[in-house]
């Protein structure tokens, strides 16, 4: 299982859960696997055409997957991926 | 000994980054080592880029005050960082060992202080910067709404705003 931090703006999406457990092979599989659990979520964290929104990033084990393989940067059993929303403010 | 250094020359380019982005928000980071800044990253603001008012962090009473207004009104009271700059910011930080020390951003129309917005999503971060190996960064503001620009650095913890300790030299 793949642990996922889920940031405080998309909890209201998992039912409020700061982390949840996902079986997963790859980024593109975790998203698709969350947005069969967490309908919604997955228009987050991409757009139109499958790719990682520039409001947010998602770190396996501390590496932005931008610098790994982007969506297709596998993972394996006990990687922590964390969704990391933009930095904002007003 | 004061919390953080910053040079006078790169508090001169946070303020003409503010006045070249006005009537719009800047953005930025600075990083340095041990409080001492010695590098500034110009991060591009991104909130007038569609979706950006609902799917960033701002909770629903702001994204609901995003939505009415058009997305470059949007930009004059909000901002939202590109995190593809930001990565590359992070980066280019630990290549250099360097680490984050100061988040900044401009009040083209406010005083130079968080607003509940700003104070909301620094309190959010608080858990995030240790899981994305940064440490907890202090909080600069430039206000531009008077004519000679004014700046205030602050920590936020807890949801509360204490005043950052800055030498300028």
């Amino acid at each position: 299982m793949i642990k996922v931090r889920i940031p405080t703006p998309l909890r209201p999406l998992t039912k409020n859960q700061g982390e949840v457990d996902v079986a997963a092979g790859s980024i593109t599989d975790l998203v698709n696997t969350l947005e069969a659990s967490y309908p919604g979520i997955k228009a987050r964290l991409c757009d139109d055409n499958g790719e990682l929104r520039r409001f947010v990033n998602i770190y396996v084990n501390e590496e932005d997957i931008r610098f790994l393989k982007g969506k297709d940067t596998a993972l394996k059993t006990g990687d922590e991926v964390s969704i990391v929303p933009a930095i904002a403010g007003g | 000994m004061a919390d953080l250094v910053i040079p006078q020359h790169i508090l001169d380019d946070i303020i003409d980054h503010a006045k070249q982005l006005a009537p719009y928000e800047c953005c930025g980071l600075l990083a340095g080592t041990d409080g001492i800044v010695s590098r500034l990253y110009r991060i591009k603001n991104i909130v007038a880029m569609e979706g950006a008012q609902n799917l960033s962090s701002f909770d629903s009473a702001k994204s609901a005050h995003l939505e009415r207004l058009s997305p470059t009104e949007r930009a004059e009271i909000a901002f939202v960082m590109d995190m593809q700059d930001f990565s590359t910011a992070k980066k280019d930080m630990r290549n250099n060992g360097l680490d984050l020390q100061v988040v900044y951003h401009s009040h083209p129309h406010d005083p130079a202080r968080p607003s509940v917005t700003d104070i909301k999503i620094a309190t959010d971060y608080e858990e995030i910067w240790p899981k994305i190996n940064l440490p907890l960064p202090a909080y600069l503001l430039v206000s531009l709404m008077n004519p000679e620009p004014d700046v205030k650095t602050y920590w936020i913890k807890s949801g509360r705003v204490t005043p950052a300790d800055v030498l300028i030299r």
